[in-house]
Parts: C-alpha cells; structure tokens; sequence
C-alpha cells in the first residue's frame, strides 16, 4: 500500500499551551517531509474527528498519526477502519503531564522529549504494514470436554444450547463424575442454607438426550495433535497401550523425531508392548475438534504409607477419610454415634490442612456432621480445625449447620488418635477451651484433600514438541491453569480451557458457574481464529509472526520459548509454527538470535528505527538519554496512570512500548547503546513463582536475556549497571518516578555513554 | 497427655437450653469475644460471658453449674446488643441461670415444674384450692355481710399458718439450693478453703445490692436498673409494712385497716405504687429492647406475671374495698392471696430465685478473692 502519512496534533488539555507546536509541526513538515500536518483544539471531538476524515477523504491520506492523548483513550473514537494505519504519539499522559510545570510555558526538556516522540511515531507508522489475517487451511466449530462430571456436563450442556456440536469424552462407564457418588450436595443456591438432595441424574438425563452433545463413555485421549479449528484426537481405551500414545518430551540434545523410547535389544518384550508413532505422524483416524475444555475433576488425596500414623490412619478401623466417609453415608445409616472431623493433620508444629484442602473441604466436614447428627438422635460431631473456610455466602451454610446441637466446633490442634475401650480418643491441644482436652469418639474422619486430575497424568496428552503435558504445573500445586487470578479458564495451551476441580478446588455450584466461563472462552477461540485472530490477552490481533526460513539455524530458540508451545519441529529440524496457537506475545521474535521473525506492524527494524530516530544530544549538553521498553500489559498502563496523577520524573527518558518483554530482542539494547544511549531500561510485569506475565513467561525470559546482555556489554567496556530491568504491576504508578529517580542516579554515577557519536 | 480432661458434652442439656425461650441462639456464638470486651460487669481474669457461652455450646453442664460468674451477670445485655452474630449472650446465660436454678432446687420435680409451662395450671390450682378449701371448710363465705372487712373472708390465723409454713418450705429449699451451689462453687473454682468468717462479705454484698451498684454499670438497657431499683424498694418498703403490721396485730392488738393519718399506710401506698411503675417499667422495657437485647422466656415472663398479678390485685383490694363494691373485693383479694402464695411457695423455682442464687454468688466471690 502506497501510504500518506497526515499528522494530526492535538492541542486539547494543555497540550497547546505547553509545547510550541509549532517547532513540534516543523519537526513532521521539516525532518519528515510529512504532506498533510494539522493542529485542532480537541480532534477527539466530532469537529477534529472529520477534520482527519476529511483528510483521508480528500487528500488520500491514509496513515494517519494522531499526538494527542494516549492510545489506551479514545480507541474507538481513532478508529479509522482495517484499512488504514492509524497511531497515536503520547504527547498528553507521558509527556506535558509527567513533566515541566504546569501552566509556567514551555520547557526545553519537555519540547524535546515530545520530539522524539513524534519522530517514533512517524517512523513507526513508515514501518508498519496491514496485518492480513490468517487463514487456517481447515477448521471445525464443535467442542471437545473431557470429563462427563458436573463440570463437563454442565460445559458441554452450554456449549450445545449455545449452537455448537460437543462430545463428552469420558474414561470411566457413565456420567456423573463424584457427584453421582454424594448422599448429600452442598446447597446450589442461595441462600446457601440446606443440604440438598443430589441433581446430578437430571444433568445426566439431559445431557443423554441433548441432540447436539456426543458422549463417549469407557476412552481416553491417546493424544491430540493439531491446533485450535483442527485438534486431531486419537482415542484408546483406558489403561492400554496404543499406537498413538505421545512419546514423552525430546530432551536437547536428542533426535527430534526418534522420540519413541525402544526397549533395549536383550529386553523380554512386554506384551502390551506398542511401539507408539512420533508426533509428527498423522492419525488418519483420528476424530477432529476445534477447541478443548478440561473438565477431568479431581482424585481424593491418598495418604502415603504412615503418613498420618499419629492420626491413626491405617492402624484403626474406624480411622477415614472423608471420602471414605461420604461412601458410608451414601449407602446407609451412620453408626456411629460420635464423629471426630480433623482438619488438620500437623499437630502443634504446623497449623495448615490437610494436602490440597480447601473451603470445599471445610464444608464437606460440616456437611457429614449433619449425617451423624440425622441418622442418630443422640449424635455428636465434633469438627476440630485449624481454619475454617466457608467463603462469600458460604457463610450462611457454616451458620446454618453450626446452630445444629449436636454439631461442636473447635479450633485446635489435634495431637493423637489412639485407641481406648473398644473407642477411640482424640486428644486435642490449643482449643477454644483454652486447655487440652480429649474426646471420646466411634470414629475419625480426615478431611483429605482433593488432588486436580492433573496432577497425576497430562490428561490432555499433546503431541507437541514441548510435551504432551501443561506446563509449570508444580506453580500451581497441580491445578491445571495458567494465571488462577487474571485469566480463568486459561491454560498454557491456546484452545484448550479448564473448567471445575482440574484448576481449582470449587464447589459445585461454583463448577457450574467455572464449566460455563469455560465454554465461552472455547467458543471465543473458535470464533477468533476462524477469522484469523488471536485469542486473549492480544484478542481480535490479525497480526503474527512470520519466519525467514532460509536463514533459520535451528538452533531452536523459539520452539523452546514459546510460552504456549506454538511450534514443533518439522521432519528436518526446522521450527515448524501453528499460528492457531500462536497468541502474538512476539517472545519468539525476542529469542531469535537471527532476527527472521517478525510480524508486519511490529518487528526488529521498526523498533530498531524508532531507536535511531531520537535525537541524542553532544555530551557538553548536559542531557542523558535513556532508551525504556515497556510492556503494553501493566507497564504501559501503570506509567499512563503516572502522568494522570501528575507524577513527574525525568524528561532524559523514552518510552517504546513492546508487546511484553519477552519480544525483547537483545539487538534493540544493542542499537541503543551504539546509537549513543547513556542506558536502557526494561519495565514489564513480576516474574517468578506469583507471575503476573499476560504471556506466562516473558518478563521471566527477558530477565534471563538482560543477565546475559549485561555479560556482553562488560566486554564492551560498558557498565552492566546501564541496563536495567524493573517489575512493576497495573497498581504501582506511584513507584515510577522513584524507579526512574534511581536509574538516573546511576546514570550520574555511571556518567555518559562513552561511544556517543562514533 | 494425662493432665488433659476427657470432654463428654451432655448433648440434652444443649438442647433444653436451646428449645426454651432465651437460649435458642446459643449455637450461633463463633467465639469472637466481643461479649466480654463489652462487658462493664466482668473480671478481667476469665472473663465472661464468652467461656459460658463456649461451655454451654459444648454441653458442659458440670462447669456451668459450679459457675459463680454465670450469676455475677445482671444481664445488661449489652453483650447481646454488640454481638455481631445475634448469639445473644445475656440471654443465654439467662437461659444457664433458668438450668441452674432448676439443677439446685428442692425438691427437684417442682423445678422442672415451674420451668415449663406444662406446670402452669397446677401450681395455680394449688393455692386456690388450699385457699378454697379454708373458706369453705369454715364455711366464711356466710360471714361476708356489713363493710368491707377481708378477715371475714379468711381469718388471719388461717392466713398466717400457711405463709409460715410457705415461708418455711421455701427457707429450707433455699438453704439446701444455697448449699448444693456455695458446694459447686468451691469444686469448679478450686476455692474451697478460704478462710475467715464469710460475715463481712454478706453485708458488703448486701450494701451492694441495695445499692444496685453492679446494675448500675449497664449501658445499653439502662432503664432496667431503675425498674429494678422500683420494684426492689418496692417489695422492701411492703415487707416493711407486713412486719410493722405483725408488730401491731400481735403486740398491740391493732387490726388493719388502719386510719389514713397512720404512716404505715403511707408508706403501704408509696412501696405499691413504686411496685407497680417498677413492674410495668420492666415489662416496657423489655419490649423496647427486645430487638436489642432479646425478649426473655417464659420462665421470665411467668415470674413477672406473678410479680404483676401480686400487685395489681393487692392494689385492686385496696381500692375496690373503698368504692365498697363487696363481690368484687373479695374476688380480687382470694386472688391477692394466690399470688402472694405463689410468689413465695415456687420462690425457690422460679426466677424469684435469683435474689438468693445471685446474691450467694456475689458473695462467694467476695469472699474467696475470685472477683479480684
């Protein structure tokens, strides 16, 4: 496209009276040759806004560079259509609030910083082309659950009445899950009170009878190949071996495509033994799905051999688990006639509950107190814990059971189980009773934990180069999610959603409420990558990376850094990309020590111009320059809502924003310092154990590189000191101009760039 | 582990706590302890009332009973008032006095009696029948001609042996009551051997309680002390009255009713209308803050009717005799006595019976240094 650049600058909310915009004008007409330039007190308003319609009319401008407010405002208002080009300079929150006083004229440094901003706007728009979207070769729009509990039903149920064909693919005999297995569920409505009785088997019926759900009982996945619009899973029955089992993950250094193990030549071969294909091997059998919910639920938590030996777990009869425990009731009326419930097993030396215990758990003690209570007149429950959780309205259910008499409650810490006169005793220390206290009971019940599916086995058994696994679940305790606060029902597989148990412990009203989330987000991903867009957090960008393969070394960077496991190998070695699962984070493009990926409105040379664009002042004038990559996520955000505050920090600063810092690539630091930057700064989101990454990974790969990078810039002769890398979150604007006061610190310590103007 | 008790909540006494008026909230205590940090009537050591309300929850009945800080609550209520969880704390422990004045009396059936409202009719019946059986025995109803004269209805000597003998009964109920309590006390509060005489205790106890300062301390149902205060004096001013009248009938030979210049009369009529405001304050009172402070149970309101039941007729006696309507102010005066004999007969079993309970309590504290 033949592009005419117009630009458009603003002179609303102080913009007009603290520049001379006039200098700013001649900075597109003089250094830029722009055709088309204009000012207007408000292009926000319907009068600006058809003066750049006008333009684009009239004139055929069809780029259009608005320096006006920041691009997080006014989105809709800019929008000048797919067709066109369209960027926004931030010359209001990041350059007139955030610096110079206010109302005092204009100030050099101010001036000079809305400059630069402007010539990277120019430069950026001189780089960027129209993203075409991408066309998926083949795409199917039903649904896969795996999983025909509550929360798979419940999806799949959604799925269906939202239009979409669905199969439940579920591994034991029938639907129902755990829930089918209850004497008692925890109330579903509000307002939370009561007990009710199980409505799994209506679920059950209307999911059997649904003309758009599938279900298949008695298989599992073998694998799934593919990406979103074209999963290809092959099914097997459990417990076997099959052809398409995935081979387990290729460690570096192995042959990409040997990936099947061989017994070794000597070895007996097993009968079951199938040598299974390499993922690159097509099932020509293999059903087609164009999206994945996970709803694989939970296992009770077994306790290992003398785990719980204090509690008296294995040594007395009628020591159980709650699970064992909700059998009994289940099946009829409960004998004993008083109860112990623990909670906790650490004695006095740890206060936490039992392993992957939960405000479920809590209540399925209060609930099982009730059965005692019900099934005999004279019953007790005692529920000895260390926290009791009942959440939200929950609340209503632990009054409601704890106003029953025969219910007694106590926080304490339980020492011993042991055995007395056909009895048991519980001996209790640290209780509300303020003394230690022993209780004579029939029986003991733990309130173990509830371990997500996932924990034990990949489930979802991916024939993906990264493993057929998720990824960092041990982050998570198992539970199968990729950010449990931000993005629900997100995992670290584009097109594959976790719903209920398998990502956290819930409730089964609030499974209902989890299935259903999830069943959107698989029908928002097959709509957005039938149209070639990506999938959250980057939804609707028709954008994505292509590759120069003639220059690709293999060295396989991008296949191992990529958060969401978008590329596998081809027969040769080379980085093979599914772009439907590809979310547009650019980490590969950061990792390629090449430089061949790039998508056409971001890329290594536009940034690498914008870079060079900005004047760098002679050393005698005094003035450092710092080149700052932000990330667009919270960064870019945080330092906007800075500049609404009216926070004020260093003019000797430039910020580019990047889609996370994982598309960081090394070279931009580089350009910096050879284009006579004094220091680079890299501001983007937490990283480690609690990430904050929208792409999982980036800022923790970005900070691995800027380890490296300072290595480098040592050999230089260049003080690692001047690139830096700072985690920040959407909340803490207020810590910016302290962070950037720091970094100018060391600047004056480190003084000027001692390469400036070679 | 061996200093550790064995806990065996008794499950029944959790329920009758909870099936009758005043405990039903028990259960929905979560131990926060707002109940005793409100509190102007707790000690600081163990304060109450959040242990008692643990207890009861846990069916710890022998605890509770041995209690002396079960009784050492006025119920100000002010507990209740804060409690963020509507566990009403005043009224549960009003509930645990009900269950310990049942635990302690004499002879036990009349305790479960007068706590239930099963036992309403016959313990009614009672007296009138007694009373009934006096006057037709003496077949008085034959006497009844000329003014207004309640002696021909029922002669004092009848009247006088069966209040001694009510007044016997209920001494030595008490006593037995007082003793089975002092006996809990001193076990569950390991105070058993304190020494010296237990005499000047009684009589700063006493100047307390005249004095109402513990009473005085509440700050949310403040007017419940006042109508204390009325209906105290009240009964203090007529047991005055009865005693001067004795003194009278027995020394002098003076039969009521006496002239209106004499000034036992006066202070007859102040202590019946300082009984009666003090009565109807109380039952305004409790009605106002009911939403605040709870409504009380039958066992309270049974004692408060009969507190009524003696003022009012005793009231109507006076003032019927005057408008010379005879029917009537014979009716009303048989009634006066099934009353009084009802005040005094189940003093022991019903709330009446806080005043000694109570008191016992405040002394027992006093005395063994668990107040301090």
């Amino acid at each position: 496209m033949e592009k005419k650049i117009g630009v458009y600058i603003c002179e609303g909310c102080g913009i007009g009276s603290s520049l001379d915009i006039e200098k700013l004008k001649g900075v597109a007409t003089k250094e830029f040759k722009v055709p088309v330039v204009k000012t207007h007190a408000a292009f926000c308003g319907a009068e600006g806004v058809e003066v750049i319609k006008g333009d684009m009319q009239a004139e055929g401008v069809n780029t259009v560079v608005v320096a006006a407010c920041s691009h997080r405002q006014f989105h809709d208002v800019f929008n000048f259509g797919a067709d066109n080009i369209c960027e926004r300079v931030n010359l209001r929150e990041q350059v007139i609030w955030s610096h110079g006083g206010e109302g005092e004229g204009v100030d050099e440094d101010t001036q000079m910083l809305a400059a630069d901003y402007m010539r990277m706007g120019i430069v950026k728009v001189q780089k960027t082309a129209l993203p075409t979207p991408y066309e998926p070769e083949a795409f199917v729009r039903n649904i896969m659950v795996i999983g025909g509990g509550l929360s798979g039903m419940t999806a799949a149920l959604e799925v269906a009445e939202t239009g979409y064909d669905v199969t439940i693919v579920e591994r034991s005999g029938e639907l129902g899950g755990y829930a089918k297995k209850l004497r008692k569920q925890l109330p579903m409505a509000s307002p939370f009170t009561t007990l009710e009785d199980p409505t799994i088997q209506g679920l059950v019926n209307k999911v059997s009878s649904h003309a758009r759900i599938k279900v298949k009982t008695g298989v599992e996945i073998a694998r799934i190949s593919g990406a979103p619009g074209q999963f290809r899973v092959s099914f097997k029955t459990p417990g076997t071996k099959s052809e398409w089992d995935v081979p387990p993950k290729v460690k570096e250094g192995e042959e990409a495509t040997v990936a099947c193990p061989t017994p070794a030549p000597d070895a007996e071969p097993a009968a079951d033994q199938v040598s299974c294909s390499d993922i690159l091997t097509i099932d020509p059998n293999a059903e087609i799905f164009g999206a994945i919910v996970v709803a694989a639920g939970w296992r009770p938590y077994e306790p290992k051999e003398g785990e719980f030996d204090h509690l008296g777990f294995g040594k007395f009869k009628n020591v159980v688990t709650n699970v064992q425990f909700e059998e009994m009731a289940a099946k009829g009326k409960i004998g004993a006639k008083s109860v112990a419930f623990i909670q906790s097993p650490g004695a006095n030396e740890d206060d936490s509950d039992f392993p992957y215990c939960s405000s479920v758990t809590s209540m399925v003690s209060l609930k099982q107190a009730q059965y005692v209570t019900q099934d005999n007149s004279d019953g007790k429950a005692y529920v000895i814990y260390s926290h009791m959780r009942t959440p939200g309205l929950y609340e209503n259910f632990y009054k409601a059971q704890q106003n029953n008499p025969g219910v007694f409650l106590t926080k304490g810490a339980v020492t011993g189980v042991s055995e007395s006169g056909g009895g048991l005793v519980v001996d209790v220390e640290n209780t509300i009773l303020g003394e230690p206290v022993r209780i004579p009971v029939d029986m003991v019940v733990l309130s173990t934990g509830m371990v997500p599916a996932t924990q034990f086995e990949p489930i979802i058994n991916l024939a993906y180069r990264q493993g057929p696994e998720f990824k960092d679940l041990e982050l998570f305790g198992g539970y199968c999610d990729s950010n449990f606060i931000c993005f629900p029902y997100e995992t670290r597989r584009t097109g594959v959603y976790a719903a209920g148990c398998v990502r956290q412990t819930m409730t089964m009203a609030e499974c209902v409420e989890d299935a259903t989330g999830a069943a959107l987000k698989a029908i928002q991903c097959l709509e957005s990558t039938n149209r070639g867009q990506a999938v959250h957090p980057r939804s609707g960008d028709t954008s994505y990376p292509d590759f120069y393969f003639q220059r690709c070394t293999q060295c396989k960077r991008c296949t191992e850094e990529c958060p969401f496991g978008a590329l596998d190998d081809d027969e040769r070695g080379t980085p093979k990309p599914n772009i439907a699962r590809c979310r547009r984070c650019g980490t590969c493009m950061g990792a390629c020590p090449e430089r061949i990926i790039s998508f056409k409105n971001y890329n290594i040379d536009m940034i690498g111009s914008m870079i060079k664009s900005i004047e760098v002042p002679e050393e005698d004038e005094g003035k450092y320059r710092i080149i700052c990559l932000v990330c667009e996520n919270d960064a870019y955000p945080a330092i906007d809502m800075a500049g609404v505050k009216k926070l004020k920090y260093s003019a000797d600063i430039r910020f580019i924003q990047v889609r996370c810092l994982g598309s960081v690539n090394m070279v931009w630091v580089a350009d910096a310092f050879s284009s006579g930057f004094d220091g680079v700064l890299i501001i983007g989101c937490k990283y480690g154990d609690d990430y904050q990454c929208h792409f999982a990974k980036g800022s923790e790969l970005a900070s691995r590189r800027m380890d490296n990078v300072g290595e480098t810039l040592k050999r230089l002769a260049l003080e690692k000191e001047r690139v830096k890398q700072i985690q920040l979150s959407i909340d803490e604007y207020d810590k910016i101009p302290d962070e950037i006061g720091k970094f100018m610190e060391v600047m004056e310590s480190v003084g000027f760039n001692p390469m400036k103007g070679f | 582990m061996s200093s550790a008790k064995m806990i065996q909540p008794d499950l029944e006494f959790v329920k009758e706590i909870t099936a009758q008026g005043g405990g039903e909230s028990l259960k929905k205590c979560f131990q926060c302890a707002t109940c005793s940090v409100v509190c102007n009537l707790t000690h600081s050591d163990k304060p109450f009332p959040r242990k008692e309300m643990l207890w009861a929850q846990w069916g710890l009945k022998d605890r509770l009973m041995g209690d002396p800080d079960v009784w050492l609550c006025h119920q100000c209520s002010d507990c209740t008032a804060y409690c963020p969880r509507g566990a009403k704390p005043g009224e549960v422990l009003g509930a645990v006095r009900r269950m310990s004045i049942k635990a302690n009396s004499w002879p036990g059936f009349l305790g479960g009696l007068v706590g239930s409202p099963a036992g309403l009719l016959p313990l009614f019946l009672l007296p009138v029948f007694i009373f009934g059986a006096i006057i037709m025995g003496l077949g008085r109803l034959d006497h009844l001609h000329g003014p207004i004269v309640y002696e021909k209805l029922m002669p004092i000597p009848a009247v006088d042996t069966v209040f001694i003998l009510t007044a016997l009964f209920a001494c030595l109920s008490f006593f037995l009551g007082v003793t089975k309590l002092w006996k809990a006390m001193s076990d569950s509060t390991g105070r058993a051997g304190a020494q010296g005489s237990v005499v000047p205790a009684i009589i700063e106890t006493i100047k307390e309680i005249i004095a109402h300062k513990r009473f005085d301390k509440c700050d949310v149902a403040k007017g419940r002390a006042s109508a204390h205060k009325f209906v105290f004096w009240g009964f203090a001013g007529l047991a005055v009255v009865t005693t001067v009248a004795i003194i009278y009938l027995y020394g002098f030979h003076w039969e009521s009713p006496y002239d209106m210049k004499n000034p036992v009369k006066w202070l007859a009529f102040v202590s019946m209308l300082s009984l009666l405001y003090g009565i109807f304050s109380v039952i305004a009172n409790r009605n106002a803050n009911a939403g605040k402070a709870g409504k009380g149970g039958y066992f309270d309101w049974l004692f408060i009717y009969i507190i009524v039941g003696v003022a009012l007729t005793g009231t109507l006696s006076w003032g019927i005799r005057l408008l010379d309507i005879a029917p009537l102010a014979y009716t009303i005066y048989f009634f006066h006595l099934v009353f009084i004999f009802c005040l005094f007969a189940y003093a022991p079993f019903s709330k009446m019976a806080h005043m000694v309970y109570r008191t016992t309590a405040m002394v027992f504290a006093r005395h063994t240094g668990f107040d301090k």
